[in-house]
């Protein structure tokens, strides 16, 4: 409870603040609801104190009034004394303040067109359109048995619409690269040596989709937003094999190629600009693998073992095609922060 | 939970909220603190595509991150909702496996490629003759899933809707599931001693140790699923599941003996078998009985 006082009032102090600079909320509030979807266009910014002309519909909040049930004609304010001078209803406020009293004929409000339909995403919470998404997240390995290759990672898309975005991402891999038990043991019983390689670093640019979005109610309490989001792209992925077969003769230095990448993954929002993101991708490349046997005899140029020659080092197979999954989970943060909507609704 | 998380988070950054908002528009203004919405319900006119109806699922699972043999699962969930959020049901699937990678390759190099049924006396035949079949290792030593039933408690947390291309609009929840697991799997017998060090009739270096034996295992399972309603009664969804158990799955003599029972012992027991997180993915289409349904005020 006093967790949220404290964010209350950090909340209205902000506003308090902010106001003189910028006032966000108070135009979507003055739209009249009557007409809405016939003339969006906000015409309040610009005669914020002007009085309604005579018959003129201005607007008020019948949710928090007491209309009359039975129906019949309210006439508000216009030329007419205030009604309600009895202190109470809506004429409490041509009292007031004359100027802003609201003017409304009943009947014809309850016989306007009425726009009843409903949109099953009303106004999307988070918009994304021409706002930069900074997501940083931990990334480990889906379908290497043998190492794993765990490591952070960063992304940064720009979104050109709401739903399509152009970014770059880069995962850091080196020093992180670990063989785990499963290779030793399957090693050790079978006598196989597998070839395993270690990465230092890949990065990408990529394209990304959003096919999918909604909202959920948690716990029928409260509500967060959420979306799905595809990518793919192509970048470079930096690797080495690990010596296993011979590593008494053998050192490999780590080369960049050419990867590709696809992946996809959910997007939980906190609020309008901080997300939970978790992702699964898939980098794809053909990878240098070590050679599974040592060239015997020496060099006749040379007198040096074959051996010892880099260019036997490697499998004479060539390269393998290799699937690098990772699940990546991280936190995206939405700039600027805020934003205006185009519509109300 | 995931209020209370929400909660805190939003606490914590409210202070950097509050700066932001000195230089940029009065975000925070959108949370709905008073108002004709304050203390009303999250959610009006709520489809009720659980309560009190029985759900039957129908799906396949997909093994996951498996190492030698793969399944894949076809089965079905059959529920009951008590209410909206809390269901009773039984899954269960008939596991119909098939070789990974790694399987293949044991098979073509350390197996077919040494021929220690005619090369016994080669060294590498030698140091695996306790480790590998000279037949065909996926049915004589691998270890797969037969079978799972579990039993299981439905909690649906989270509720809401999708818009699928900003045109097509279904509604969606996730679920967590939990609950006890009996899943019967083959596994390479034991040979050369049991556990408790009891000798056995076979040595685990004879071939006729490479045979599989049958046991049921018991363990939890847990998981989450997103399911989507397009119709009244027809739904279908994604589900990924876990059952974290210990099994052979290599047939392999790796523990056992030396410090800890880290290292081969030339047994093959149940000191062999290791925990594993098996986990799975589960495609699913969903029928609600009866076909009515009932939405909240």
């Amino acid at each position: 409870m006093a967790m949220k006082q404290a964010r209350v009032g950090l909340l209205v102090a902000a506003a308090l603040v902010a106001m003189p600079v910028t006032a966000l909320a108070q135009p979507k509030a003055a739209q009249p609801k009557a007409q809405a979807g016939k003339n969006p266009k906000d015409t309040s910014k610009d005669k914020p104190a002007a009085a309604p002309a005579a018959g003129e519909a201005k607007e008020v909040n019948l949710e928090g009034a007491d209309a009359p049930k039975d129906g019949s004609t309210t006439p508000v304010g216009g030329d007419a004394a205030a009604p309600g001078g009895d202190g109470s209803g809506l004429g409490d406020i041509c009292v007031i303040d004359p100027t802003a009293c609201p003017t409304i004929d009943m009947d014809k409000a309850a016989n306007r067109d009425m726009h009843v339909q409903m949109y099953a995403v009303q106004q999307i919470y988070a918009l994304r359109n021409h706002r930069f998404e900074v997501n940083p997240y931990f990334g480990i390995t889906m379908n290497d048995q043998f190492v794993a290759h765990p490591g952070p990672g960063l992304a940064v898309n720009w979104y050109i619409t709401n739903v399509l975005a152009i970014g770059v991402n880069g995962n850091f891999y080196a020093g992180l690269n670990s063989n785990s038990a499963f290779n030793l043991q399957t090693s050790r019983a079978a006598r196989v040596g597998e070839p395993i390689t270690e990465y230092q670093w890949n990065a990408n640019a990529n394209f990304s989709y959003i096919p999918a979005y909604g909202k959920f109610s948690g716990l029928g309490d409260f509500i967060f937003h959420y979306d799905f989001f595809v990518l793919g792209g192509v970048g470079a992925i930096s690797t080495r094999p690990i010596a296993v077969v011979d590593p008494d003769n053998r050192t490999f230095t780590f080369k960049p190629k050419v990867s590709f990448h696809v992946g996809g993954g959910l997007r939980i929002f906190f609020n309008r600009w901080l997300a939970a993101t978790l992702e699964v991708s898939d980098y794809l490349f053909f990878d240098e693998l070590e050679n599974p046997s040592i060239a015997l005899g020496t060099d006749p140029k040379t007198s040096k073992p074959l051996a010892q020659d880099s260019s036997t080092w490697l499998d004479p197979g060539g390269a393998s095609f290799t699937n690098n999954v990772q699940a990546q989970l991280g936190l995206s943060v939405f700039l600027p922060f805020s934003w205006e909507y185009r519509l109300p609704k | 939970m995931m209020r209370r998380f929400v909660k805190s988070v939003l606490a914590g950054l409210a202070g950097l909220a509050a700066l932001t908002a000195l230089s940029t528009g009065a975000e925070a203004q959108e949370i709905q603190l008073t108002g004709p919405l304050a203390g009303a319900p999250a959610v009006r006119k709520l489809r009720l595509h659980r309560a009190g109806r029985f759900e039957i699922a129908p799906g396949v699972s997909f093994s996951l991150l498996d190492q030698y043999r793969r399944t894949l699962l076809p089965g079905a969930a059959l529920t009951y909702h008590v209410t909206d959020w809390l269901g009773f049901g039984v899954w269960g699937g008939f596991g119909i496996a098939y070789n990974a990678g790694l399987a293949d390759e044991l098979q073509t190099k350390a197996i077919d490629g040494r021929d220690c049924a005619n090369k016994p006396f080669s060294k590498a035949c030698k140091l695996t003759a306790t480790n590998l079949t000279h037949g065909k290792i996926a049915d004589d030593q691998l270890g797969k899933l037969q079978w799972i039933v579990s039993p299981q408690v439905t909690v649906v947390p989270f509720r809401g809707k999708l818009a699928l291309f900003s045109s097509l609009f279904v509604d969606t929840d996730v679920n967590i599931f939990a609950g006890p697991a009996f899943i019967g799997l083959q596994e390479r017998a034991d040979c050369g001693a049991d556990s408790d060090g009891v000798k056995l009739a076979v040595t685990c270096a004879d071939q006729k140790s490479f045979t599989l034996a049958s046991r049921v295992a018991v363990t939890g399972t847990f998981g989450l699923g997103l399911n989507f309603y397009p119709s009244s009664f027809v739904g279908f969804g994604f589900e990924f599941r876990a059952l974290p158990f210990a099994w052979n799955t290599s047939g392999f003599d790796n523990h056992g003996g030396g410090t800890n029972g880290d290292f081969p012992d030339l047994n093959v027991n149940s000191a062999d078998r290791e925990l594993h997180f098996n986990s799975m993915v589960t495609v699913h289409a969903s029928f609600q009985f009866p076909t009515a349904i009932k939405t909240t005020d």
